[in-house]
C-alpha cells in the first residue's frame, strides 16, 4: 500500500439469491445448512436433461426484464444501506453473460452491455463493466477497492448480477460437463456438492450482489455504518485452458499471493477461507491445491467454506454474493458451513467447515473466485474495529 | 505515463486464414468478433519487448454471439412452441461464442500471459474505461506494458467486424505511423447535457480515434469522442500528445 493510499471500507450490502431477497436471508440460510437450490418444474416439463437451479424467487422467471430487476434490487439495497444516491458514487459491475430467456413474448435477446448500460446511466464515475466469466464481480469489488484507495474516486457500488437458469446456458454448461445433469432419484437440494467426492459439477443460479466501499475519512464523515475494511486485491491468469484450470491450481496460488502482496499481508494474516468451490471434478481439487500450498501446514487450521452448494453458481454475481458472505464472517467470527459437503473428496484435502457454522475468531477473510477461461481474482476483507 | 508504442487492425479473418494458418488453427473454433480481436492482439503482442509479461484488457464484444449461434437460439424457440426443447443439444463451441472473456482467455492462452487481465464488458464506450485503466496500470508502476484489444462486428447473426489492439508501455518508443513517440496523458469527461444514444461498440471508437491520430500534424491531440462512440452519459476527450 502506498503512503498516500486511502482505507476503504464496506458501508452497505445488498442481495438476492435463491435464499432469499436480502443479505440478512442469504447469510441466515447459510448458518441454517440450508440449500436454495431446488427442482424447476418448467426445466422438467421441456425436457431438459437438467431441471434444477439456484433461482431467484422473488423476481418471476418470465418477467423479460428480470436481469434489470434483480440488479436494481441488490444495488437499491446496498445504496439505501450506505446512505448514498447513485450519482454521488462510482459503479464498477459485471451483468455477466448475455440473456437468452424465452418469455410469453418471445426470445429475449439482450447483451449484457446494454442491460449494464441500463443500469449504470444513473451513477458517477467510473462506471465500469467487468466481465471475467466467473470472477467478474470478485474484480468488480477489487477494482472499485483500487479506484478508492488510489484516490480516483470516493466511493463506489460494485458487484454483479446474473440471470442464468433459461435453456441455452443449461444446456449450453451441461455440453461443456460443468454441470450436475439429473440423475434419478437425485437429491435436487444437493445437486451441488463442493470438495466432496460425490461432486457431480455445480448448479446453475441466478441473483445480485452489491457492496458500497468507500474511504474510511468519507465514511467517518458521513456517520456511516461500516461493515468491514477492504485490504487487498489481487488477479492472475491461469494461461492454461478454456474450459479447466491446471491441475495443480497454479493461477489460483498465483492470484491469491498477488493479493496478499498488494496488502503487504502473509498467509499468517488470513483467518478463513470463502472459497470459489464450484462443485465441479477438476476445479475442487485445483483449488484445494493451491489453498494447501498457500497456506502450508497452516492449511489444516484455517476453514474454508464455499456457498455455492446452498445457492448454486450465480456466475457474475457469485462473487460479491460470496463477498458478503465473507464481510458477515469478519463482523461475527462464523464460518458457514459447505452445503451438501458431507465426504470431502481427499484431493480436496482443506479445513472444512461441514454441517454446522463454526465459532471463531476469524477477523481476516480471503474471497476468492476463479472463471472459467482461467481469469482468477481475490479480495481480503478484514473486521472493523472502531 | 503510457505511450502508445503499436496497434494493429484485422478486419478480413479469411486473409487471417490464409496468411497465418498457426493462428487460425487457434481461433477458428471462435466468433468472428474474437477471432479478429486475437489476430490484431497477436500482431501487437510480438511486438511487446516482454511480451511474457504484458497486462492484458480485452473487450467483450457489444455484439456477440454467431451465426451458428443466433440460428441455434431460434431453432431452440421454434422448438420450444412445439414442446421438443429436451431434446436439444448445444455444441460447446457454440456455448463459448456468448462467453464474456473469450478473447481475453485465448490470447492469455496463446501468450502465456499470466499477470494482470481484465475484461471490460461490451457495454458502449468501456474501450474508454480501457484507456483509463492503461493509465492506471503504466502510470501506477503496475506494469512496463498493456496491451488493450477489442473486437465486434456488426451483428450478433453475422456480418462484417473488426479487431483492434493497441500497445502501450511505460518507456517512449517511436509509434511507427507517426515515427515519433505519441504519450497518452488523460481521458477527460464531463456528463452530456442530454443523454445520448450510443452505437453498441467495441473497436470502432478506437478505430477513428486511431485514424485521427494518425493524421494529425501538430504535438498535442485532444480527441472528442463523437457521441455514437460514447456511454451516451458522458464527453469523452482522450488527450494525447506526440513528441
Amino acid at each position: 500500500m502506498t503512503p498516500n493510499a486511502h482505507r476503504v471500507v464496506i458501508t452497505g450490502v445488498g442481495a438476492i439469491s435463491a435464499l432469499g431477497a436480502t443479505p440478512e436471508a442469504l447469510w441466515e440460510g447459510l448458518l441454517a445448512a440450508r440449500s436454495g437450490v431446488r427442482r424447476l418444474p418448467r426445466f422438467v416439463d421441456e425436457g431438459l436433461s437438467v431441471t434444477t437451479g439456484g433461482e431467484v424467487e422473488a423476481v418471476p422467471h418470465d418477467r423479460p426484464d428480470r436481469d434489470h430487476l434483480i440488479a436494481g434490487h441488490a444495488m437499491e439495497q446496498a445504496l439505501a444501506a450506505a446512505a448514498w444516491q447513485p450519482e454521488e458514487v462510482g459503479f464498477v459491475w459485471a451483468t455477466g453473460l448475455d440473456t437468452f430467456q424465452v418469455c410469453a413474448e418471445g426470445l429475449v435477446l439482450r447483451s449484457a452491455g446494454s442491460c449494464f448500460n441500463t443500469l449504470a446511466a444513473p451513477f458517477g464515475r467510473p462506471r465500469r463493466m467487468i466481465a471475467t466469466a466467473c470472477a467478474s464481480s470478485t474484480q468488480a469489488i477489487g477494482e472499485a477497492f483500487r479506484q478508492i484507495r488510489d484516490g480516483r474516486a470516493e466511493a463506489c457500488l460494485a458487484g454483479g448480477s446474473s440471470v442464468m437458469l433459461t435453456p441455452f446456458y443449461l444446456l449450453g454448461f451441461a455440453g461443456l460437463q460443468a454441470i450436475a445433469t439429473d440423475q434419478e432419484g437425485d437429491d435436487p437440494t444437493a445437486a451441488c456438492r463442493p470438495f466432496d467426492r460425490r461432486r457431480r459439477g455445480f448448479a446453475l443460479g441466478d441473483g445480485a450482489g452489491a457492496l458500497v466501499l468507500e474511504t474510511l475519512e468519507s465514511a467517518q464523515r458521513r456517520g456511516a455504518p461500516v461493515l468491514a475494511e477492504v485490504l487487498a486485491f489481487g488477479v492472475s491468469q491461469d494461461a492454461f485452458d478454456l474450459n479447466r484450470p491446471p491441475e495443480d491450481g497454479a493461477g489460483a496460488e498465483h492470484c491469491m499471493r498477488r493479493a496478499l502482496a498488494d496488502g503487504g499481508l502473509t498467509p499468517a494474516d488470513i483467518d478463513a477461507v470463502n472459497a470459489h468451490g464450484t462443485g465441479t471434478f477438476v476445479g475442487d481439487p485445483a483449488e484445494a491445491a493451491a489453498l494447501r500450498r498457500l497456506f502450508g501446514d497452516a492449511w489444516k487450521r484455517t476453514p474454508v467454506s464455499s456457498a455455492k452448494g446452498a445457492i448454486g453458481h450465480a456466475m457474475a454475481a457469485a462473487g460479491a454474493l460470496e463477498a458478503i458472505v465473507a464481510v458477515q464472517t469478519c463482523r461475527t467470527g462464523l464460518v458457514p458451513p459447505t452445503v451438501n459437503l458431507r465426504d470431502p473428496d481427499e484431493d480436496c484435502a482443506l479445513d472444512h467447515v461441514i454441517g454446522e457454522p463454526r465459532q471463531t475468531d476469524a477477523r481476516s477473510v480471503m474471497s476468492i473466485s476463479f472463471g472459467m477461461g482461467g481469469q482468477n481474482a481475490a479480495v481480503v476483507f478484514r473486521r472493523w474495529i472502531d | 505515463m503510457p505511450y502508445l508504442v503499436a496497434a494493429a487492425q484485422q478486419r478480413d479473418i479469411q486473409a487471417v486464414r490464409a496468411e497465418n494458418p498457426a493462428l487460425w488453427r487457434q481461433v477458428r473454433r471462435f466468433n468472428l468478433p474474437v477471432q479478429l480481436a486475437l489476430a490484431a492482439g497477436d500482431v501487437c503482442a510480438a511486438q511487446a519487448a516482454d511480451p511474457s509479461r504484458l497486462a492484458l484488457i480485452s473487450l467483450t464484444p457489444c455484439q456477440s454471439g454467431s451465426p451458428d449461434l443466433f440460428h441455434w437460439t431460434h431453432r431452440l424457440v421454434a422448438s420450444a412452441h412445439a414442446g421438443r426443447i429436451g431434446t436439444f443439444r448445444v455444441n460447446p463451441t457454440h456455448t463459448l461464442h456468448a462467453v464474456d472473456n473469450l478473447a481475453l482467455s485465448a490470447l492469455a492462452i496463446m501468450h502465456g500471459l499470466r499477470d494482470y487481465g481484465l475484461g471490460l464488458g461490451g457495454a458502449a464506450g468501456q474501450a474508454w474505461n480501457g484507456l483509463d485503466v492503461v493509465l492506471e496500470r503504466l502510470s501506477g508502476g503496475h506494469d512496463a506494458e498493456v496491451l488493450l484489444m477489442a473486437g465486434d462486428q456488426q451483428r450478433s447473426e453475422g456480418g462484417d467486424g473488426l479487431g483492434l489492439a493497441l500497445l502501450f508501455a511505460a518507456e517512449p518508443r517511436p509509434y511507427p505511423p507517426l515515427n515519433r513517440p505519441a504519450r497518452l496523458l488523460a481521458v477527460e469527461r464531463r456528463r452530456l447535457d442530454r443523454p445520448a444514444t450510443p452505437r453498441p461498440h467495441a473497436a470502432d471508437g478506437l478505430a477513428a480515434f486511431l485514424a485521427t491520430l494518425e493524421h494529425h500534424q501538430g504535438q498535442h491531440l485532444a480527441y472528442t469522442v463523437p457521441p455514437e462512440h460514447g456511454d451516451g452519459v458522458d464527453q469523452v476527450t482522450v488527450m494525447m500528445e506526440t513528441l
